[in-house]
Order: C-alpha cells, then sequence, then structure tokens
C-alpha cells in the first residue's frame, strides 16, 4: 500500500514545529511497511498535484510569509483544495493555516489578506502590540462525526488533545462552520467562546500545535486509515505502535495542568 | 594582509579621540549622584542581609529614582558603548570583543553576567559607577535582549551595533522575526549618522536591514561580516530557514549555497537586492571554539574590532587564547571525565551543535550525548522547536542519547520518530532526573572521549551546578 503526504509550502509555512505532523504520519505508516511520499505543494506546483495526494498537512506562517502564500494559492490551487478536500481527503491543518482555509485574515501589520474562503470562519489580529494567545492547550474533540470515530479507535476513550497555542490572530467561526472541538485549558479559536478549531468534511483546523500529531498520535492513524480506506475500497485495521513515551509525555503535561485523563 | 581598511587606529581615529560627549547639567547631577548612591547602598545592604537577588535590583531602584539614568551613565562611557544583538552568539561575541579590547590596554564596562534587559543592563553600568555618579571607561559591551532594542536604543545612543542573526527563537515571547526586523529599522533609523552598523551579510533579512540604514535621510555607515568559503555549504537547505525569500520584494532568493540556516550566498533573481561587500575575508582568520556559528561571532568581532582600529595582532592573540563563557562549548573535567557543555535554546541553534558534536563523533572524539529540555521562561515554554530541527542523521548515526528535562517524553518522541527503523539508530536512554542522567552519561563516556550535553537555558544552570557544585546565578 502507499500512502502520499501533500505538504503545503514546506518552508513558508512551517513555523512552530508543524513539519512535525508530516515526520509522524509518515513514520507511523513507514513503519507499518506502508510506502510513503510527500509531495511538497510549493510555489513552482502546478494545481493539479494536490490530486495525487491522499492527506493534506499544513502548518503555521508568520504574517508576511502566509500573505506570500495566500498570494499564490488564489485561483487555480484553491480551487484544487478544496475539491480535494470536499471528496473527503483527510486534512490537517494546524496554526496559521486554519485562517488561510477562512474568508479572511487581518493581520497585525498590514493589509487585510483573503482567504481561500474554504471554510465559513475569520480570523482578526487586534495588533501587534495586542497579548498573543500563548500557552499550553488541552481541548476535547466534540465534531460529531469525528469525536464518533475517533472514540471508536481509542477503545472508547473520549479524545482529548494536549498541545500548544501560540497565536496573534483571534478566529470567529460562521454559522456554516463547524467547531473541532471544546476548550479545556488554554485560549482556543479566540479566548471568548471556548471553540478550538474547526472541522470540515475530513478536515481539521486547529490552532493547536506542540506539534499536534506526536502527541496526540490517533489523528495520524485516523488520518491514514480514512485515507487508505477510501483509496483501496477495503477495510483497513492499522497494526498497533508502541506509544508509550506519547503517553508519558500526555500524561506529565495533563498532571502538569492538573486535568483528569477521564 | 588586508590590504582595505574602513579605519584607523584609535590614535588616529577623528570619531573616536573626541569620544562621546557628555552633556550634563548640575541639577542632572546632583540627581544622578542621589539615585546612584541611594541604588549602590540599598544594594549593599540587599547582598548583606542576603534579602535578594543583586544582579537586577540596583537598576531597578536607579532607574525609579532617575528615569534616564541608562542614558546618563552611558554617555560617560569615553569612547561609546557597543552594543550586541541577535538570537544567538551574543555572550560569545561580547566576551571576545571584551578580550580583545582588554588586551589592547582599555578599560571596559560590560554586562557578561548575560543580565540583557534593562534593569540589568543599569546595574551594570552602575557597578562601575562612583558613589558620585561618575563612570570612568573607555568602552562599553552590553548584549541586548533583540525585543529590548527598540527600547533602549535611543537611551544608550551606541557607537557600534552588532547585528549577529535573527531566527525563530522563543516565539512565545517574541512574536516574529519579521517583527523585531520591523522594529529594529525603525530604532536605528532615528539613531545619528555617528553609529555604525556591524550586521551579518550572509543573513538576506540583516542584510536588507544594512542596505536600508545606509540610505535615508540619516544614512550609517554599515559593514558586513560573513563567509566566503564555498567548502563549508551545507549538502541542503536546513528546515529551519526563516528568511529565504527576497526581504525586498518577495521573490524566493536564489542560493549558491547554505553556510547555516538561510545564511548563505544568494542573490534575488528578481529584484536587484544581492549581498553587500564584505568587510573581510573569513578564510584569513582563524575562529574560537568550535562550530559554523562560532566562526560567525568570531567574525563580526573581527570586524567591529578592525573598524575601531585594533592591530591584527591583538586579534589574533586574544583568539588564540580565548575561554568560553559559561555553558557555550565550555569543557570541564569531571570524576576524570572530560565534559563539553553545548547551550542550545532553538532550532538553529540545536542544528549547529549537533553539526560541530558530529564532526567530533565522526573522528572517534565522542559518542554519548546528553540533552536535556527544560520549558521554564528562560527557556521558552513552547517545545515544538525541537521538531524543527533535522535530528534524522545524529540518531540514525548512532551511539548513545541521554534525554532528560522538564519535558524529557516530547524530546524522546522527537528522536525516536527520527529512527528511520524503529529498531535502527543509536540508543535512546530516558532520565527524568538530572542527576541521573549526568551520571549515566558520565560513566557511559569512556575516558579517551569528550561527554557532550546539549541543555536549554535553565537546564545549562542547572547541569552547571550539579558539575561545579555551585550556582551562578
Amino acid at each position: 500500500m502507499e500512502l502520499k503526504i501533500g505538504w503545503l509550502y514546506p518552508t513558508l509555512m512551517s513555523t512552530y514545529g508543524d513539519r512535525g505532523n508530516v515526520i509522524a504520519i509518515q513514520q507511523r505508516a513507514h513503519w507499518r511497511g506502508i510506502n510513503v511520499e510527500v509531495i511538497p505543494y510549493d510555489r513552482d506546483s502546478h494545481p493539479d498535484t494536490i490530486h495525487q495526494v491522499d492527506v493534506i498537512v499544513g502548518g503555521g506562517a508568520q504574517d508576511r510569509q502566509q500573505e506570500i502564500v495566500m498570494r499564490d494559492l488564489a485561483g487555480a490551487k484553491t480551487a484544487a483544495i478544496k475539491a480535494k478536500l470536499d471528496a473527503g481527503a483527510p486534512g490537517v491543518f494546524t496554526c496559521g493555516s486554519p485562517q488561510l482555509l477562512g474568508r479572511f485574515y487581518e493581520p497585525g501589520l498590514g493589509e487585510k489578506i483573503e482567504g481561500m474562503g474554504i471554510i465559513d470562519l475569520e480570523t482578526k489580529h487586534p495588533g501587534i502590540d495586542t497579548h498573543r494567545c500563548i500557552g499550553n492547550v488541552v481541548f476535547e474533540i466534540t465534531a460529531t462525526r469525528l469525536a464518533a470515530e475517533l472514540t471508536e479507535l481509542l477503545g472508547g476513550q473520549k479524545p482529548l488533545i494536549v498541545g500548544f497555542e501560540n497565536h496573534g490572530g483571534r478566529t470567529y467561526l460562521g454559522p456554516n462552520a463547524e467547531a473541532l472541538g471544546k476548550v479545556i485549558k488554554g485560549y482556543g479559536n479566540n479566548a471568548t467562546d471556548g471553540t478550538e478549531g474547526a472541522f470540515y468534511h475530513n478536515a481539521i483546523a486547529t490552532y493547536s500545535h506542540g506539534p499536534l500529531i506526536p502527541k496526540n498520535p490517533f489523528i495520524a492513524d485516523w488520518m491514514i486509515k480514512t485515507a487508505l480506506q477510501a483509496k483501496y475500497q477495503t477495510e483497513i485495521n492499522l497494526a498497533p505502535l508502541d506509544d508509550s513515551l506519547a503517553d508519558r509525555a500526555r500524561a506529565a503535561m495533563l498532571k502538569r495542568l492538573n486535568i483528569n485523563q477521564n | 594582509m588586508c590590504s582595505f581598511r574602513w579605519c584607523s587606529h584609535p590614535d588616529t581615529s577623528p570619531s573616536l579621540k573626541q569620544g562621546v560627549k557628555v552633556q550634563i547639567n548640575l541639577l542632572d547631577r546632583v540627581r544622578l549622584g542621589i539615585a546612584v548612591f541611594a541604588a549602590k547602598t540599598i544594594t549593599s545592604t540587599i547582598r548583606t542581609f542576603k534579602l535578594g537577588a543583586a544582579s537586577v535590583l540596583p537598576g531597578t531602584i536607579g532607574k525609579r529614582l532617575h528615569p534616564q539614568i541608562l542614558t546618563m551613565l552611558s554617555q560617560q562611557i569615553k569612547y561609546g558603548v557597543i552594543v550586541v544583538a541577535g538570537t544567538n552568539g551574543k555572550t560569545t561575541t561580547s566576551l571576545l570583543l571584551r578580550g580583545i579590547l582588554e588586551k589592547d590596554g582599555w578599560k571596559v564596562v560590560h554586562n557578561e553576567a548575560g543580565a540583557n534587559l534593562v534593569n540589568g543592563l543599569i546595574t551594570t553600568l552602575l557597578e562601575h559607577t562612583s558613589l558620585t555618579g561618575r563612570l570612568k571607561a573607555d568602552y562599553g559591551i552590553l548584549e541586548v535582549d533583540e525585543n529590548v532594542i527598540p527600547l533602549v536604543l535611543p537611551q544608550l545612543k551606541p557607537k557600534y551595533i552588532l547585528a549577529l542573526n535573527l531566527f525563530r527563537d522563543q516565539l512565545d515571547r517574541y512574536g516574529e522575526v519579521d517583527t523585531i526586523t520591523y522594529r529594529w529599522r525603525k530604532v536605528i533609523a532615528e539613531l545619528s549618522s555617528d553609529s555604525i552598523l556591524v550586521v551579518n551579510g550572509d543573513d538576506p533579512a540583516l542584510a536588507y536591514l544594512g542596505q536600508q540604514l545606509e540610505q535615508g535621510e540619516n544614512p550609517k555607515q554599515v559593514k558586513y561580516f560573513g563567509l566566503t568559503e564555498p567548502e563549508l555549504y551545507l549538502d541542503k537547505m536546513p528546515h529551519a530557514v526563516d528568511s529565504i525569500d527576497c526581504p525586498s520584494c518577495g521573490t524566493a532568493l536564489d542560493y549558491k549555497g547554505f553556510y547555516l540556516s538561510h545564511q548563505g550566498d544568494f542573490n534575488c533573481p528578481k529584484c536587484s537586492f544581492t549581498k553587500s561587500k564584505l568587510s573581510i575575508d573569513s578564510k584569513e582568520w582563524p575562529q574560537v571554539l568550535i562550530g559554523v556559528y562560532n566562526q560567525y561571532n568570531t567574525l563580526a568581532a573581527i570586524t567591529t574590532m578592525e573598524s575601531i582600529g585594533i592591530s591584527k595582532p591583538v586579534i589574533l592573540d586574544t583568539i588564540s587564547t580565548f575561554q568560553a563563557a559559561f555553558g557555550r562549548s565550555e569543557e570541564l573535567v569531571y570524576n576524570g571525565k572530560k565534559v563539553r557543555i553545548l547551550l542550545t535554546k532553538n532550532p538553529v541553534g540545536m542544528n549547529e551543535t549537533i553539526r560541530a558534536i558530529d564532526r567530533v563523533k565522526q573522528t572517534g572524539g565522542s559518542s554519548v550525548t546528553l540533552t536535556i529540555l527544560n520549558d521554564r521562561t528562560p527557556d521558552g515554554t513552547d517545545v515544538s522547536w525541537i521538531w524543527d530541527v533535522d535530528t534524522e542523521k545524529f540518531v540514525n548515526s548512532g551511539g548513545t542519547i541521554i534525554v532528560s528535562g522538564d519535558r524529557v517524553y516530547d524530546l524522546a518522541l522527537r528522536l525516536e520518530y527520527s529512527k528511520t527503523n524503529l529498531d535502527s539508530g543509536c540508543k535512546l536512554i530516558i532520565k527524568e532526573n538530572l542527576q541521573e542522567a549526568i551520571d549515566t552519561a558520565l560513566e557511559l563516556t569512556p575516558l579517551n572521549e569528550i561527554l557532550h550535553i546539549v541543555p536549554t537555558y535553565s537546564a545549562m544552570l542547572e547541569v552547571r551546578e550539579i558539575l561545579t557544585g555551585r550556582k551562578i546565578l
């Protein structure tokens, strides 16, 4: 079996270790004997390149890089990504990239940046001198279908994400967007309404990095399983991996934050 | 020999002969005297009765009693202040600058304890100030936190500003590299034309900053340092780069090669942006310590010192006898085992550290590395940066890696995910307890090898406390 990972703008959009998501998906597939190819989707890529990939990963950018990315995405690339996500390709968009999926982003410095308009959300940066939303974050995934699938994958345990957030922008979901989860500890989308991220078809958008996947490896397994089932039209059961390091890393942070895992 | 000189010896340099003009009126002098007196006596009382730390407190008191105290003290430094800024290398570069100036016979004020925020700077100057408010020194060397630069430059009115590099670092506290460059440019532009800028010409964002500041209403004299040694090019572009697009037009820069992160030989394929001429040829100079990053630090110091007019023999002599600052490639012997501590705070620093260690590893000089990841305020609370480090080569080239620190499992995960196959690569040993981690690492290090310890900032202090048996801060 083969898994192709589409990586959005590897150098422009990787400010907070977001590459860790690509590495984790790649290794968890590779260690199970699945052939993996990482395909960068960059400035010099043809828009149709995205149709070859099975999962999409996008990370965070600094404001200036985000602007460059948005200019490049406008038009054919946006249409290609939207078609891919609408067809159910699993995606994980962390840190700054949820902002790209939304309708617009107003940075702390400079002009408003139009987003891809795929998810009904908008982001505003209240100015470069305003405090950033920074810290360890824990949230429970509540997006209905995803929560059910992850709970099953976790053998009945509720899907709790342990990560770190660091964003200047505040994101507000529109009526047509489903929140990814509800914040237990941290700021979340905008530090006010308790929502975190958004879920769209099989695309996960979240401010949580850390990076997201290494400490929440069930996300990678869900993506791999979902992508391969769609690709090969057969039930896929991934061989278990030893996740004791991730379990201990999670337990250490939950203990520090006084959060009961159950 | 260096045939092209920007400068001349201090004795003949007009700008230096005059020194910095000191204009303090009587009333201010009295008020300064009171502030200095109070700050110094209160501090000595606190020290005597062990009531608290004295590394920043005098500054806090002094500033309360005289808001302009930083300006009034720094302006008394005869030939002015040299500000050292950048993400990595401030301490080593400052120490080298100081060594060279002292060897040349000048009296230097230097914030050697690394207190590089406002109150720390004031405290340093106060230590060299008499009870009547007089500060006698030829040069001030102040390493300044990158985020504090906008606040203190107008007050310090430095003679030299060294911009070493700018990488992603502690973004949880400081925001993004672009925001920092923007603020630096704004504040440096407002300084008088007497200020000389020494910038890393291999760093596109800083080279552009220099080029912009050479123009405008208050043009600055700018000197560029960098490498001219293509044999040092990296095999490929590292992942941890921040400024690989043209700072002028946004096009992806064309690189002939990368020396370290985004530092390299570049030019813009679209607009006219390209590297500026470097002041010195890196091939003609030796370096301090190990690693390409320390070569850059050495070049920054040489460029500044040549500009001031210090002779080559004095510079060379200082380089050859240089002793590392604490934790910065510092070598110790503990229970008969050699140890080298390499402070690492960010992806670029760690890439370069493991590159330097790998060189030693390849010659059979080291097989054991202890890495420690803490997430306290001085380390940065966001540890996601470890995933921007290219650890794969290091992990898969064998040997033993011991991990410890507040975030020991996060670090262990990063290293585990670097393994090509789960049953190959280095041996990974996890020790939550730092003392146990150090004991294990020492035990596994053969007598003819050196143990490398790669800690974040607070971990470095802990390691030194264990190895030297005393606190340094």
